[in-house]
């Protein structure tokens, strides 16, 4: 998701592109009772063959049992063969095989697990975005092949980037509708119309549909962040019609002609849906300067929709209550509403009352609330591993737990080693120093796994020499150390080597195998790098940069929390100009601001008091209140300031908006608050992590504007009136 | 006079057993002109190991042939030149038509001679994108072949010849031009488990090798630039035969441990 020129996504492809480097599917076969027996063997040694057989899968560079090449030395023999070649059937050839793969490290915990009961595969595929399709395969294949009791899992950073990619558009297709679905059932029940169901529908749909529509048609991907536009669009798309139908609901009880309920229903709420529609469209526009590509995309698209509901508010909800049969309105209007008795209206009005009268207590509560969630915000752990997107249960991540403790690690990054001179990477002294700081970081416990040339030729010294542990060592002249790689180079594929060391010998690659993909785990592995090269400095002109894809994800990270962060800093700054340019007052325009930036803090305080990883869902979140904070507060100011300059008295203003414009925003806080729980049913985290904000979000708010909105209007709510108040 | 004679003769055999050849008997006839040219040879070989950015390994090594008269044993010694690093690194091997081929590589920056036991098939030939089996060729019997058609390929007249292994080999089928005067082949093709082209094989430039003298001079089509590239990966070996004597007196003796430590001046120059 980083630009293609950001510099270590530039290097990453650099990496993958001079190592022969492919994304990998990591397959375990997992047997409780033994998986070196014949016939399970020869099952894995058929899956794998028929895996080959997938289109996608890089025959060449596949590492399993069937496929590499184990180098052995018996009495002055190289053996060079496959780690499985014919199937062993004695219990000596079994023991003989496990032992094999025990004894070199190249294999050891990698192809084998140490208890005997896995065997891994790692399947090279030429694109991410067959990760998908090509697991799927895999799984029909290891299904068909594997000993009933055996299981299998398929891990890896691709497989579940790509899963997510999938499962991301099936759940599109799902929570998206449903919680449409329940906002039509909510609004139904509020306003007992059923007529009241198609403005609001259409302007839902018809923004999404615009703005989704736009989006492909101009050529973008859908991925993580703009699929998750239409559940953003939705709640502020239906935002204006919930106050027309609200605001129109009650007047035309009260004034039986629906011409007329419409025409002053509609006349109060110009001026605020004009600029609630304006400030969230700009706030969201504004995250086109962000850094980051699908944030800006995300916040230009949502930005339109915005603008399409606030066409369609003006339009078809007016029209289409215009075409509603007058009598029937009449009637069931009548029947329905027998004016201010409901358990709506009577807690507005008390929730008015308590502001009004307890100003002080509620703005010491409110400015406690607001320092309990400030104080949160340092508890904050940034944090994020794609495969935690599943839930705990999802067989992803299940694979994922099994895997990492069972193997070295699915979680491949990769430390380049640049040298800028040909052939310096053969100079032994820097293969010592690789050696060593693979030593350092294999003292990590996140780190399973570390391969490297040093491996390499560390490995062919120790056959050379009759398996004499002496000469387990890196050797000491660079003639050995290039006639030890050519000698590995005519044990196997041409290639092989690629993976270590590019053609011009001037740069070395080690692998990092992780057990862990957190960004936290990556960052204590960056940490312990530059730690030990502190301590150890390389051999000269020798530079050190680590890449793949669980590092370019720490980095994305890291770039999406703080431009994620600056992005909406900038937004809000931009929206409360034109608050400030709306209201033409300080305190107003300020006032506007503290739903929007008190439920912000509060939430994102309880997700650090919680303990709960700000990841990226997360920190898209923050973008919401941009179009949910700001609408409250500018209604209940704007209808404020309008009432207030007529009857020039804060009492009975804010008496007055515990009336209807109370009631419009209560409704629209439970449609929204409830609208979107659905969104907790979804099998991603990312749309529960959602569904739980949209919730928090909306109550804060909620709460802000009908608290502590008319506690602050007691104090300062006479400045809009000119010549103070009566 | 006698030259003219010979060629006819030869352009006669070959164009009459072209009219009647199998599949069969062609590869058979491509195996000797490829594999088993003169009773022995000797060659300076410059390889270029080429990977998809374009980016060369050179290497410089001679190559020593001797075949036995009918068994179809072969013995290959190889001596490296370049790049400096491994040069005086030797492999020697002793092929067998029905098995793995024995072989052993001499490391001087250790001073040891190791016996390798691997499979020529999938090994690669010295880092290369030839493999052993393609440097020193296949049993013919492994695999089922069959005659496609008669075409030309760049103005030669070829066989066109598809090769089915029985048992599971580096490839899952191998199409083969073979040249109907000479009989080398001038493109193979590969295809791998997923019955998609992996590997090409061309012949670029084919030379007359004269050897002997006289009334015993011979003539010996020799493929001067051989290049194999795969197409999966990018990669490409390009093979150029910088010199080569046919029929130069090599004995079973010159291919021996011995040999691999202290190679004889004339036979590595």
């Amino acid at each position: 998701m980083l630009d293609a020129e950001q510099e270590d996504r530039a290097f990453y492809d650099e990496t993958k592109d001079t190592f022969g480097i492919n994304d990998l599917i990591v397959v375990g076969v997992v047997d409780e009772a033994d998986v070196f027996r014949s016939e399970s063997l020869a099952g894995i040694a058929r899956a794998t063959a028929e895996i080959l057989k997938i289109d996608g899968v890089i025959i060449e560079d596949v590492i399993s049992p069937s496929t590499t090449d184990n180098v052995k030395s018996a009495g002055g023999l190289l053996d060079i063969h496959p780690v499985l070649g014919d199937i062993p059937q004695s219990a000596e050839e079994l023991a003989q095989l496990r032992q094999d793969i025990a004894d070199n490290p190249f294999l050891h915990e990698k192809i084998a697990s140490a208890d005997g009961t896995a065997i891994a595969l790692y399947i090279p595929i030429e694109q991410k975005d067959m990760s998908h399709r090509i697991a799927g395969e895999i799984e029909a294949i290891l299904t068909r092949e594997l000993l009933p009791g055996q299981q299998h899992h398929l891990a890896g950073l691709p497989v579940s980037e790509d899963t997510f990619g999938h499962e991301m558009f099936i759940q599109m297709a799902i929570v998206a509708p449903l919680a449409f679905m329940v906002i039509l059932a909510i609004v139904f029940v509020r306003f007992r119309q059923s007529a009241f169901l198609l403005p609001v529908a259409i302007t839902a749909m018809f923004s999404v549909l615009w703005a989704m529509g736009a989006l492909i048609g101009l050529g973008y991907t859908v991925h993580i962040m703009s699929s998750m536009i239409p559940v953003f669009l939705m709640p502020i798309a239906i935002l204006d019609d919930i106050h027309i139908l609200s605001e129109f609901f009650d007047r035309c009880r009260v004034l039986g002609d629906k011409r007329r309920a419409l025409i002053e229903a509609m006349r109060p709420l110009y001026k605020p849906m004009f600029y609630t529609s304006i400030t969230s469209g700009v706030g969201f526009a504004s995250l086109a300067l962000a850094d980051i590509p699908p944030v800006r995309i995300f916040g230009l698209f949502v930005a339109f929709g915005i603008g399409a509901a606030w066409l369609l508010a003006l339009t078809i909800v007016p029209a289409i209550i215009s075409l509603m049969d007058d009598e029937k309105l009449k009637h069931r209007l009548f029947r329905e509403g027998q004016g201010h008795t409901g358990p709506i209206y009577r807690l507005l009005a008390s929730i008015g009352a308590i502001a009004f009268s307890r100003a002080r207590l509620v703005l010491v509560l409110g400015i406690a609330a607001f320092a309990f969630g400030f104080a949160g915000l340092w508890q904050i752990e940034v944090n994020d591993n794609p495969v935690k997107w599943f839930k705990a249960d999802h067989p992803l991540r299940l694979a994922d737990t099994a895997m990492n403790e069972l193997f070295g690690g699915t979680y491949m990054s990769y430390l380049v080693v640049n040298t800028e001179e040909p052939e310096a990477i053969k100079r032994p002294e820097v293969v010592a120093y690789i050696d060593q700081l693979q030593e350092n970081l294999e003292a990590d416990p996140i780190v399973g796994k570390t391969s490297s040339v040093a491996d390499i030729v560390k490995r062919i010294n120790l056959v050379l020499h009759d398996n004499d542990p002496a000469y387990d060592i890196v050797p000491e002249s660079s003639e050995a150390v290039g006639q030890f790689l050519l000698l590995f180079q005519s044990s196997g594929d041409p290639n092989d080597l690629d993976n270590f060391i590019d053609p011009e010998e001037s740069q070395a690659n080690i692998w990092i195998q992780m057990k862990g993909g957190d960004n936290r785990q990556m960052q204590s592995v960056e940490d312990r790098l530059a730690a030990f090269v502190q301590a150890n400095p390389p051999p000269e002109m020798i530079t050190l940069q680590l890449s793949g894809l669980t590092y370019i994800n720490k980095v994305w990270q890291d770039l999406m929390v703080t431009g994620m962060l600056k992005a909406v800093l900038g937004s809000f700054l931009v929206v409360f100009l034109l608050m400030l340019l709306e209201f033409r007052s300080f305190t107003f325009g300020a006032l506007a601001m503290v739903p929007l930036s008190g439920s912000i803090i509060l939430t994102y305080g309880l997700v650090g008091w919680l303990g709960k990883d700000y990841n990226m869902p997360i920190a898209v979140c923050a973008a919401l209140t941009l179009g949910l904070g700001i609408d409250f507060a500018i209604h209940f100011l704007q209808r404020f300031k309008s009432h207030v300059l007529e009857a020039r008295a804060v009492e009975a203003t804010i008496r007055y908006m515990f009336g209807e414009p109370g009631r419009a925003i209560a409704r629209n806080a439970i449609i929204i608050t409830i609208g979107f729980l659905p969104l907790t049913l979804s099998t991603l985290s990312p749309y529960i992590t959602v569904g739980l904000f949209f919730a928090s979000l909306m109550t804060f708010c909620t709460l802000a504007t009908l608290f502590v909105l008319p506690a602050a209007l007691r104090f300062v709510g006479n400045r809009v009136i000119p010549g103070g108040a009566a | 006079m006698r030259l003219t004679l010979l060629l006819a003769c030869i352009a006669m055999t070959a164009s009459s057993v072209a009219l009647s050849q199998s599949a069969d008997e062609i590869m058979e006839a491509s195996q000797r002109a490829y594999y088993f040219a003169g009773k022995d040879a000797k060659g300076m070989l410059k390889m270029a190991l080429i990977d998809r950015k374009g980016n060369t390994r050179q290497r410089v090594l001679t190559m020593l042939r001797r075949n036995h008269e009918n068994s179809g044993e072969q013995k290959y010694f190889m001596y490296f030149h370049e790049p400096s690093d491994v040069r005086r690194l030797t492999f020697m091997i002793w092929k067998y038509p029905k098995r793995d081929d024995d072989r052993w590589i001499y490391v001087p920056a250790v001073d040891l001679i190791r016996r390798i036991a691997a499979e020529d098939k999938y090994s690669s030939f010295v880092g290369s994108d030839f493999s052993y089996e393609d440097v020193s060729g296949r049993d013919l019997s492994e695999d089922t072949h069959s005659l496609l058609d008669d075409e030309t390929l760049d103005d030669r007249n070829v066989f066109v010849i598809e090769s089915i292994p029985l048992a599971p080999a580096a490839f899952t089928r191998r199409v083969s031009w073979i040249d109907k005067e000479h009989f080398l082949p001038l493109k193979i093709e590969y295809y791998d488990a997923q019955e998609q082209l992996q590997r090409i094989f061309t012949a670029n430039v084919i030379e007359d090798i004269a050897a002997g003298e006289g009334d015993d001079r011979r003539v010996h089509p020799t493929a001067m630039k051989r290049t194999m590239e795969n197409v999966r990966t990018g990669h490409r070996t390009e093979v150029i035969v910088t010199s080569v004597n046919y029929d130069v007196g090599l004995s079973d003796d010159d291919f021996s441990e011995r040999h691999m430590r202290r190679p004889p001046r004339e036979w590595i120059r």
